[in-house]
């Protein structure tokens, strides 16, 4: 179900597909009056996440991602629907510090249903919400 | 003394002390050069403005890179460093023949006016800011910025090239890179960092170890915003290639 405060998107796992979760984003976080330099933070940090999720070469299935648009801030959980099994999935030392630099939170684990991560970035930026 | 003479001095002067006021000066007397040798590409799709930046950014390089201890003239120097520069962008802006003519022309506008409008304002530009400005929708702008972006190649682009304005990897390690071996270290990212450019090196030291925005970076090296921009993601996407690559070499 879709509210007014949530947007979802489901693609196929496969890292041509990341466009649409990178978009996405960017074009909420600029409806929320982000700056952009935080949006080209956050687009990264997708890119970092739901890569982590495909792999290089993409999986057979589909990665979910949930858009929760709250005050000054935006969260994205990205949820894998694989159909093979794959090993559990971590965060690289690599993909870390990137995110540590451009999210205020990150985390990426292994559920149940499969792997699944979530990051929040704040608007930092003391830009005016001109044009809402 | 020669015509040459007082600029060779400019340059020796320069090497030794790093004074901007001086380089300022070599770039100046040497605008004749970039200018011509941006003319020279300018059949070839992209405006002679652009060109002429992209030249200028040439010539500030070869400024700052030149030995003047070498047997070589300057001007055959920055005529080399600046053709490649030219020749780069002219290659990196393959992806403008897939893109709409009015994203092309979008990004080019959106390039000038983040920096701009930031200046400005004196903050980094929201999309809504940057939609206003270039007289476009905000849908617009992000599918510009998508547009310009580097975030998957098809094939590793030669880290180890000099591409995007660095230098070969190997070449001399000042202060910022010692500085920046130590934060390697401690991230145990060394070997892979060690492969990108001196250029992409220095970007991703700066935002990922740093904590720099993606504006004060530009400030700090000179260049546009949207290159930082550019930059960052094809650097993320060439460690990520090279991790794939190491721990592929690690399994088999």
């Amino acid at each position: 179900m879709t509210t007014a405060d949530e947007v979802r998107l489901v693609v196929p796992a496969r890292p041509e597909f990341l466009r649409l979760a990178r978009v996405t984003a960017a074009g909420l976080a600029g409806r929320m009056g982000f700056s952009y330099d935080e949006v080209e933070d956050l687009r990264l940090a997708i890119d970092e996440l739901c890569f982590g999720l495909t792999g290089p070469t993409g999986r057979h299935g589909t990665v979910e991602l949930l858009y929760l648009i709250d005050e000054g801030s935006l969260v994205v959980e990205g949820q894998g629907h694989f159909l093979e099994d794959i090993a559990p999935i971590m965060l690289t030392d690599l993909s870390r510090v990137i995110l540590t630099a451009l999210v205020d939170e990150h985390d990426l684990v292994t559920g149940p249903n499969g792997p699944l991560f979530r990051l929040l970035k704040r608007r930092h930026s003391n830009a005016a919400l001109a044009g809402d | 003394m020669t015509e040459r003479e007082p600029l060779k001095e400019t340059f020796a002067a320069y090497a030794r002390t790093g004074d901007i006021v001086l380089r300022d000066q070599l770039v100046a007397a040497h605008m004749g050069l970039a200018a011509y040798l941006a003319r020279r590409f300018a059949n070839r799709g992209q405006p002679l403005e652009d060109l002429t930046q992209v030249a200028s950014l040439g010539l500030l390089k070869a400024v700052d890179r030149f030995d003047p201890g070498l047997q070589i003239e300057f001007s055959t120097y920055a005529t080399t460093t600046i053709v490649g520069e030219l020749k780069r962008y002219l290659r990196d802006k393959g992806w403008a023949v897939r893109a709409p003519r009015r994203m092309q022309e979008l990004y080019l506008n959106l390039s000038q006016v983040v920096d701009g409008l930031g200046q400005e304002l004196g903050r980094s530009p929201t999309i809504a800011e940057l939609a206003a400005e270039v007289e476009a929708s905000e849908e617009e702008v992000l599918e510009a910025l998508e547009a310009g972006q580097a975030y998957r190649f098809a094939s590793l682009d030669s880290p180890k090239s000099d591409a995007e304005g660095g230098e070969p990897v190997g070449e001399s390690i000042g202060e910022e890179d010692q500085e920046l071996a130590r934060a390697e270290q401690r991230a145990t990212l060394a070997p892979l960092l060690g492969q990108l450019p001196r250029r992409q090196r220095q970007i991703v030291h700066l935002r990922f170890f740093g904590g720099l925005t993606q504006s004060e970076i530009a400030h700090r090296l000179g260049i546009s915003q949207m290159q930082v921009s550019r930059l960052l993601a094809r650097s993320v996407a060439q460690l990520r290639s090279l991790a794939e690559d190491s721990r592929s070499q690690e399994e088999a």
